[in-house]
């Protein structure tokens, strides 16, 4: 029978693939890269923190006279408006399973997870406490709606930390309409400051236009009398919007593009011709926006062009979603001498071993079995902090904890998170600021002592004052 | 031979009696979803729904004809893309964008079927496959990117109801209320059921109809098909383009559901096309209600295991199977599904069921010639 036997087959096929997917989640070492990843890029944030190795919650800036939001536009003004009481509920969209993005992402919610326990033992809003539900929505945004409506459904006061820009743009309008504040979107498109269009509707991660211009910057002091790049990103949505704020602003800081090649973040395969197409032009700059395991491709092809290619030594730009010691760790001696950014402290750094806020993170982890992803779920746990502080101010506020005072606390919110650099100072200011985390470090790092210096002071023109 | 216990006659009343109870519950259920079911539930449906109608159109050429596609992802994604470019480039209501999609993929699946007419069986499958991954790229490709939005995708391509603008009207009728927040979902689960009629009468049609029993003839033996008289080059073009376009009326959806589309979108995917074909292949292939079945099911043990990654949520039966993983186990489950399956069952749950059906009931056909044609010639003899 034809019939059963192609079925069968590609049943199999499937089967396959399937399997695969389902098994990768549980894969430790992607899971590490790939969360360090989004740790990095998130740690725009966060702030202050009293260090001094008790609790870390940094004291908050009650609400000012400043933006509100306008509950009038609500299908239900009243619920906007409702007090909230006892137990503050957070809800969430992640993907944990679906493969490649799943292992990469789980450790976020493992990092978010115990940063929402954190609160609740150190009572760290009063008498209320906080929890989170996190949906799986498999990175697919066809899923993300069903996986926010069983939320809405059990009475999730606010969401933060959904993961991906479709993914987010796929119930902003819900939200928006329903008035259920849509905080910490882990994603850093520019899409998350259309203030006036989605006021419910806010962003954790440095904007990928920001860290273009960090980096257009230095590379401005590095060549004076301008330079030659070449462009390599990963071919989706991050990589577009981050190519795209790159090769506008070249020609202000004197850099010709010369070449731009990209790779496609499914693509397992090393980028062998790209990098040889970028060899062949021989610019002084590459400037590398890959993904995951693709940084370590990235980097490993591009150590062998210029071994073979005696005399081109491009400096190498890459972005911070590629900054993690694992990741570059991985990469080995190719990973020497690159320029990247962050503006959280990397808790495996020995340098950071004493600071007292990154002994405490490690020491919570540890103590709730979670030291194999420590290293990975920063990004996670700083998104929860940054909630949990918006949800303070707005208790402080005088209109009480409501769905409006949280948006309100949020657009007008001052913040360092525990595991920021020192000086990094988030903000968000309504309309005027609309994105909370502008500050980066400039870093270069070192093989040999796998860990990163500083290069030049902390960038904080971006943030608003 | 064993007999079943029991006998059903093909049209008497018993058998009637059966098909109108399972119409009723089916017609209440589908009415019972959108106006009581909480707005996740509602959610899952539309899901469900969109896999159903993808599933049923991959059956139609898969199943029913034996051409293997892989790339009904592609399909998919021109419906979405066509809603998406036509909404939020050019300002087309979403509705209107439907017969477009609908002419587009037909286009592009009857061009894409020229290379069946010549191939069979894995060499058409890799075609497809192709087909499934440089549609992406395509949409990708620069030199389109004012077109389709490059890599970024597009945004704002569903409704966009506003305070001042709440509703959809149907000539001046409003049945939906305020389309606005969670409310929309009934309206999205209602286009959503509009297209799985459309796709299930549509197959339907084609299957129990004279091109119905050419496709199987093509699909068991190419040559006999041929020698009997059956236009090989012109059915297969004809169910390949339907079978696209069907599968472009859920990308369109899609395209308004969330609001915005994006190449990397899973179902645009060559994943979608995977995940289209399993839930055709669990649910029951070459038949009317397999994807039906199989949709409702993948959806079902995703859902119900969602939290498992939970350990406290797993029941505690199950905790030593499922517990190890810190992950939800729905993909993994449906997968040893699948694989059990294969060997139990290779025509999928509905086939199963039929199987099993047959030892305890047999169903009698109506004989020759009694058919709703010959009717009219019998009614004379009784007057």
């Amino acid at each position: 029978m034809k019939r059963g036997a192609s079925a069968r087959l590609l049943a199999a096929l499937a089967a396959g693939s399937l399997l695969v997917a389902a098994c990768s989640g549980d894969d430790e070492s992607t899971d590490g890269t790939t969360a360090e990843t989004t740790a990095e890029t998130s740690g725009g944030e966060t702030t202050v923190a009293d260090t001094g190795g008790e609790t870390t919650v940094a004291e908050t800036t009650p609400e000012a006279e400043g933006w509100a939001v306008d509950t009038e536009a609500c299908i239900d003004p009243d619920a906007a408006n409702a007090p909230i009481e006892g137990e503050v509920k957070i809800g969430s969209a992640m993907p944990l399973t679906g493969g490649v993005a799943a292992a990469a992402f789980a450790p976020v919610k493992g990092g978010f997870e115990a940063y929402i326990k954190y609160a609740n033992e150190n009572g760290l809003l009063g008498d209320m406490t906080v929890s989170a539900t996190i949906e799986d929505d498999q990175y697919n945004k066809d899923l993300t709606p069903g996986a926010v409506s069983k939320q809405i459904d059990a009475g999730v006061h606010l969401f933060s930390g959904i993961i991906g820009s479709p993914n987010n743009a796929a119930v902003r309008d819900t939200l928006n309409e329903e008035c259920i504040p849509q905080l910490n979107a882990l994603t850093g498109s520019p899409a998350w400051g259309e203030v006036e269009d989605y006021p419910w509707t806010t962003g954790i991660l440095v904007p990928y236009t920001v860290e273009s211009k960090v980096y257009a910057a230095q590379l401005a002091e590095l060549y004076p009398e301008g330079a030659t790049v070449a462009l390599f990103y990963v071919n989706n949505e991050f990589g577009q919007v981050y190519a795209d704020a790159f090769k506008e602003l070249a020609a202000d800081y004197n850099l010709e593009i010369v070449d731009e090649q990209t790779i496609e973040a499914t693509d397992a395969a090393p980028p062998t011709s790209q990098i040889t197409s970028i060899a062949s032009k021989a610019p002084d700059v590459v400037m590398a926006v890959p993904l995951g395991a693709g940084c370590i491709g990235f980097l490993t092809e591009l150590a062998a062009a210029k071994a073979q290619n005696a005399g081109w030594a491009p400096a190498t730009f890459i972005t911070n979603t590629c900054a993690s010691s694992l990741i570059l760790g991985a990469a080995g001696a190719a990973a020497d001498g690159l320029y990247t950014s962050g503006n959280l402290k990397d808790v495996t750094a020995p340098a950071n071993a004493e600071d007292p806020a990154v002994k405490e993170y490690l020491a919570y982890m540890e103590s709730q079995g979670l030291s194999d992803i420590a290293a990975t779920a920063a990004a996670g746990w700083t998104t929860a902090e940054v909630t949990v502080a918006i949800i303070k101010q707005a208790m402080e506020s005088p209109e009480g904890l409501t769905r409006a005072s949280i948006i309100n606390a949020a657009r007008n919110f001052e913040y360092t998170p525990m595991l920021a650099r020192e000086g990094v100072v988030d903000r968000m200011n309504g309309a005027e600021d609309p994105f909370l985390a502008e500050t980066l470090q400039v870093l270069q790092y070192d093989f040999e002592t796998a860990t990163f210096t500083d290069v030049g002071e902390l960038i904080t023109e971006f943030e608003t004052s | 031979m064993k007999t079943a216990p029991f006998t059903i006659k093909s049209g008497g009343t018993a058998s009637w009696a059966i098909r109108i109870a399972i119409a009723v519950v089916l017609a209440g259920l589908a009415l019972w979803i959108p106006t009581s079911a909480s707005n996740g539930l509602i959610d899952s449906c539309i899901t469900a729904l969109t896999l159903m109608a993808c599933a049923m159109a991959l059956n139609l050429l898969l199943g029913y004809t034996g051409q293997i596609s892989i790339g009904h992802s592609a399909f998919f994604g021109i419906g979405a893309y066509t809603t998406g470019i036509l909404v939020a480039q050019y300002g087309w209501s979403p509705f209107q964008t439907f017969a477009v999609a609908f002419v587009v993929a037909f286009v592009v699946g009857a061009l894409v079927s020229l290379p069946a007419l010549r191939i069979k069986g894995v060499y058409l499958a890799l075609v497809t496959l192709a087909l499934g991954l440089v549609f992406p790229q395509i949409i990708k490709w620069p030199k389109l990117e004012w077109l389709t939005g490059g890599a970024r995708g597009l945004d704002k391509t569903g409704f966009r109801f506003t305070k001042d603008n709440p509703t959809y009207e149907i000539f001046g009728w409003n049945p939906w209320g305020t389309l606005r927040g969670e409310n929309v979902k009934p309206f999205h689960y209602w286009i959503a059921m509009v297209i799985v009629v459309i796709v299930y009468l549509a197959c339907r049609g084609v299957v129990k109809s004279r091109a119905g029993r050419s496709l199987v003839a093509i699909r068991d033996n190419e040559t006999a098909a041929a020698v009997m008289g059956v236009n090989l080059a012109g059915t297969k073009a004809l169910v390949f383009g339907l079978s696209a376009a069907l599968c472009s009326l859920p990308g369109c959806l899609s395209a308004i559901r969330t609001g915005n589309v994006t190449p990397d979108s899973t179902n645009l995917t060559v994943a979608g096309s995977i995940t289209f074909l399993i839930v055709m292949v669990v649910g029951g292939a070459g038949s009317l209600w397999g994807p039906i079945v199989g949709s409702v099911l993948y959806v079902f043990v995703t859902e119900l295991t969602g939290d498992w990654s939970d350990k406290q949520a797993i029941p505690a039966v199950l905790r030593p199977l499922f517990g190890w993983s810190n992950t939800p186990p729905g993909t993994g489950i449906f997968a040893v599904l699948l694989i059990v399956l294969m060997f139990v069952a290779p025509f999928g749950i509905v086939g199963m069921y039929r199987r099993l059906q047959a030892r305890v009931v047999t169903v009698v056909p109506k004989p020759a010639g009694t058919g709703t044609i010959a009717a009219p010639a019998a009614a004379p003899v009784e007057a």
